[in-house]
């Protein structure tokens, strides 16, 4: 054998069993657990009232979540790109700071800031605002987490996108609403749809923040993660195991989905380009 | 217009991030320098401030050894399932960090082959360092992966094809061909890694045993001085991990910002 | 050196401090070292006055130095890392029932409420915080149900201390009945007070902290839990039912691991120590009711006043009777919380 063709079989190997190993393996263990009883149970596991009320709100949850930084992220993201202005360097030195900050930290910052003892929480608390301990605080800790996906997703692709085919649009007499939608949008597609499937898997999965800004209560305010939490903690393994199994499959699906449909023509795998912005403005 | 989308952007920026981090940096001033200073001095939280740079470096070195060899992989091999491993890849992200904890237990448990294993050694995995090494490990796994695949991807082979064609052998083409191309991916996922790893509490939380002193990260500590109503405690450590992740991030960026420049 | 020696001498030589600081623990958890698991609330009882003490009476006693390695966290969580692994010497948990989980996984083998006062070291009861002056005007559990007051307790799931609340609601509730309309005012009352409820921490401490935030009008909790925060000068008042649960934490050796360091000498010493005058006194500085009977005739009766119909978790039946009642999957206060949420 080619000395080359040795060296990617034993990488290739060293490769995917390091990957079963880490992340297959502990996966399977749990899925063990949860379906040690068979199918039934894991249904039966899922359907609790307050089992399925927790998945329900955390889809729901994570799907706001997505949707507003669908728009925002990628305002952001078109902004941090095509403008210079003031403070640039800094949004996008920030950018990254929710992966650096631990889960715990972010809940106690916004409750925080947004509870009724700081000056801001209290004027939200008299014009009857909820922030906190309610749904509108879940949302919070989800967008705070999930801010980099979507911001860097987008940005490698708008910088992708040839500035000339934007100018070409214009020139050509397309209004600015109308290279946005026709020539923008489509073009950036991939990296949004990167941006949004991530954000909705990690949106799914947060537990550090949520269950310190939400009130918590089963069926109402309970998120999927808190519930696990909670079942492990009184002994309920396999209902707690279940729950993850579930929440994971859906995640694994929804990542699936999102390799699929951001492959570009012609390549095998997708592009999840993280490219730095570089100071001087695209100028091709 | 251009107006309304940045106004709108600093909005969205400062209500997410900006003001709640503020607020922490103001709140753990609260009592002044002095007990800021001594909230990170503290012997609890120094051995933290340790403990999590060590897990972090242990975190790295395997992530970046093992995710190179993955994204070599995927880069440039074909064969069945390469998607699914793909997809398998950014699951991490997916797992709440408190399942990946509990992952554990069953596998190193007391009662398992894998944990009568490394207790017949005498080496404890589960509820001392070992575990929170691999529970950080398993949520910073994507990251260089992430960062190196795409990369390698646009690379291309041209280079490595004539180092070998030059007689190099696969050890010198990936040594002074592939890496130094691709060095930016590996540097920016290793910061992002850091950032992480720096920032893991669950996962630990879970499996650490969270003995003071002794298998406290400076997460966990942030933690225990919360709930020991040491509020200015929790947050001046907090906002020490916040200053060095932002202080790598910019270092990143001002070094790339350079690097790009000088290379014309 | 060639680069890949260098980076694997570089490994290496990043492992072996942990490697080897490992295995070091683990030879040197021989008589010298103890470690203790409790529940979080004693942490600052432990760490400031009994732990200290304990070391220096044993070094009196037999010159050895011994070194204590303490871990604070919710009482399940602890008793669930214990028998997950967690190489405790000693549990301190809130509740038996978690003591209890311990001891089903074959983890301690001697019966450990053969001891003196059943395996107890510190005694508390069920009272209500409220904001200083009491604005409320909140005196008994009715009060807690009245439409406009927001009730604080954490998550029975997660906590042991939520269960000891709610069991007092449900002890109080039976108290307060009319004759044979135990069952349904109870779980009335239940189910008004939960209404009351906006958040639910997973720990009784983080539910302190949440109160300390300017949530709610009144926290359920343990009395040793406010009264070292109103010391400390927070602006709360403590109010105490006229019918409340006892709160009875236990403290045992576990057998296994003790065994297997071969401290049991010490393990077993630390135990008798908890119930000593000394460490007695300690637990009655940071608001625990003490359960030596030497302590409790003369500073006790004094500072912890006896609620009129004080009851216990014995009388009720017992941890396993209890908790399968109110938290089982068909339990009372498991289906007050899903009706509550059908009904909004």
């Amino acid at each position: 054998m080619k000395p080359q063709t040795l060296a990617s079989i034993a990488l290739r190997s060293a490769a995917i069993g390091y990957v079963l190993c880490l992340v297959l393996l502990p996966l399977l263990v749990i899925g063990k657990q949860s379906l040690a009883g068979g199918l039934a149970s894991f249904l039966e596991d899922i359907r609790q009232p307050q089992a399925a009320a927790a998945i329900v709100l955390t889809l729901e949850m994570a799907l706001v979540t997505t949707m507003i930084h669908a728009v925002f992220g990628t305002l952001s993201a078109l902004a941090l790109i095509r403008y210079e202005f003031p403070g640039r360097w800094f949004l996008n030195a920030v950018v990254d700071l929710p992966f650096a900050i631990p889960t715990l930290v972010a809940g106690l910052m916004i409750a925080a800031i947004y509870g009724t003892t700081s000056p801001l929480g209290a004027w939200l608390q008299q014009g009857g605002i909820a922030v906190l301990y309610d749904t509108p605080g879940i949302v919070l800790a989800m967008l705070f987490v999930t801010m980099p996906f979507m911001i860097r997703a987008v940005q490698p692709v708008l910088m992708e996108l040839e500035r000339e085919q934007e100018e070409a649009a214009y020139t050509l007499g397309a209004g600015r609403w109308a290279t946005f939608w026709k020539v923008i949008v489509p073009g950036m597609m991939p990296g949004l749809l990167t941006g949004v499937f991530l954000t909705f898997v990690r949106a799914l999965g947060e537990f550090g923040s949520v269950v310190i800004v939400a009130g918590n209560i089963p069926m109402k305010t309970q998120v999927a993660p808190v519930y696990v939490y909670g079942e492990i903690e009184s002994y309920n393994p396999r209902g707690a195991t279940s729950v993850s199994v579930l929440i994971l499959l859906i995640s694994f699906a929804a990542l699936v989905i999102m390799e699929r449909l951001t492959r570009p023509p012609g390549e095998r795998l997708p592009i999840l380009v993280h490219r730095r912005l570089t100071v001087e403005p695209l100028n091709r | 217009m251009r107006k309304l989308l940045i106004a709108t952007v600093w909005l969205y920026f400062g209500i997410l991030l900006i003001g709640p981090i503020a607020y922490l940096c103001r709140q753990a001033m609260s009592d002044g320098v002095a007990a800021f200073w001594g909230e990170i001095t503290r012997p609890e939280a120094v051995h933290g401030f340790k403990l999590t740079t060590e897990i972090t470096v242990i975190v790295l070195v395997l992530n970046l050894i093992f995710g190179t060899v993955t994204a070599l992989v995927l880069a440039r091999q074909q064969f069945k399932g390469r998607t699914l491993l793909s997809g398998l890849i950014d699951l991490p992200f997916a797992v709440s960090p408190v399942i990946a904890g509990f992952m554990l237990v069953p596998l190193f448990g007391p009662e398992t082959l894998l944990g009568m294993f490394f207790g017949a050694l005498e080496i404890k995995v589960l509820f001392a360092v070992p575990a929170m090494v691999l529970a950080t490990l398993f949520v910073t796994f994507p990251f260089v992966v992430r960062e190196l695949t795409p990369v390698l991807q646009t690379l291309g082979k041209a280079g490595e094809e004539s180092a070998r064609t030059l007689g190099a052998n696969e050890w010198q083409v990936f040594l002074k061909v592939t890496l130094p191309a691709v060095r930016w991916g590996l540097v920016y996922g290793a910061t992002l890694t850091i950032a992480r790893a720096i920032g893991e509490f669950g996962a630990v939380l879970v499996v650490s045993g969270n003995v003071l002193l002794l298998t406290q990260t400076a997460t966990l500590h942030i933690y225990q001085s919360y709930v020991d109503f040491n509020y200015v405690g929790a947050y001046a450590v907090a906002m020490v991990l916040i200053v060095v992740s932002f202080a790598i991030l910019t270092v990143l960026e001002v070094a790339r910002v350079r690097a790009t420049a000088s290379d014309g | 050196m060639s680069g890949s020696q260098r980076l694997i001498s570089t490994i290496v030589a990043l492992f072996l401090p942990i490697l080897s600081q490992e295995v070091r623990a683990a030879e040197t958890a021989g008589p010298q070292e103890l470690i203790l698991a409790a529940y979080s609330v004693p942490k600052e009882a432990y760490e400031k006055r009994i732990i200290p003490a304990f070391r220096q009476q044993w070094k009196q006693r037999t010159g050895q130095e011994v070194r204590i390695r303490s871990s604070y966290g919710a009482s399940g969580a602890q008793a669930r890392a214990i028998i997950g692994g967690f190489q405790a010497d000693i549990a301190a948990l809130s509740l038996e029932g978690d003591l209890a989980q311990v001891a089903k996984a074959g983890l301690i083998t001697h019966n450990w409420r053969d001891g003196p006062h059943q395996g107890i070291v510190t005694a508390s009861i069920v009272a209500f915080g409220v904001r200083k002056g009491n604005p409320k005007g909140i005196k008994t559990w009715e009060d807690l149900a009245k439409p406009g007051v927001e009730v604080l307790y954490p998550n029975p799931k997660t906590s042991g201390g939520a269960m000891w609340d709610i069991i007092a609601i449900y002890g109080a509730g039976l108290k307060l009945a009319e004759p044979k309309q135990g069952p349904t005012y109870t779980a009335s009352l239940l189910k008004r007070i939960q209404k009351n409820v906006k958040v639910m921490d997973k720990s009784g401490r983080e539910s302190m902290t949440t109160f300390e935030r300017g949530v709610a009008d009144v926290i359920v909790t343990y009395e040793n839990e406010l009264l070292p925060r109103i010391k400390a000068g927070r602006p709360y008042e403590v109010v105490i039912p006229a019918e409340t649960l006892l709160v009875e934490n236990p403290v045992a050796v576990i057998d296994r691991n003790v065994d297997k360091h071969r401290v049991r000498d010490v393990a077993e010493a630390f135990v008798v120590f908890l119930r000593s005058e000394e460490a007695q006194r300690a637990f009655i500085e940071f608001g625990f009711r003490p359960v030596e009977p030497a302590v409790v005739g003369t500073q006790a009766a004094a500072l912890f006043p006896r609620p009129a119909h004080l009851f216990t978790i014995g009388e009720l039946g017992g941890w396993e009777k209890v908790e399968g009642l109110l938290f089982g999957p068909q339990g009372v206060w498991t289906r007050t919380v899903e009706e509550l949420a059908r009904e909004q």
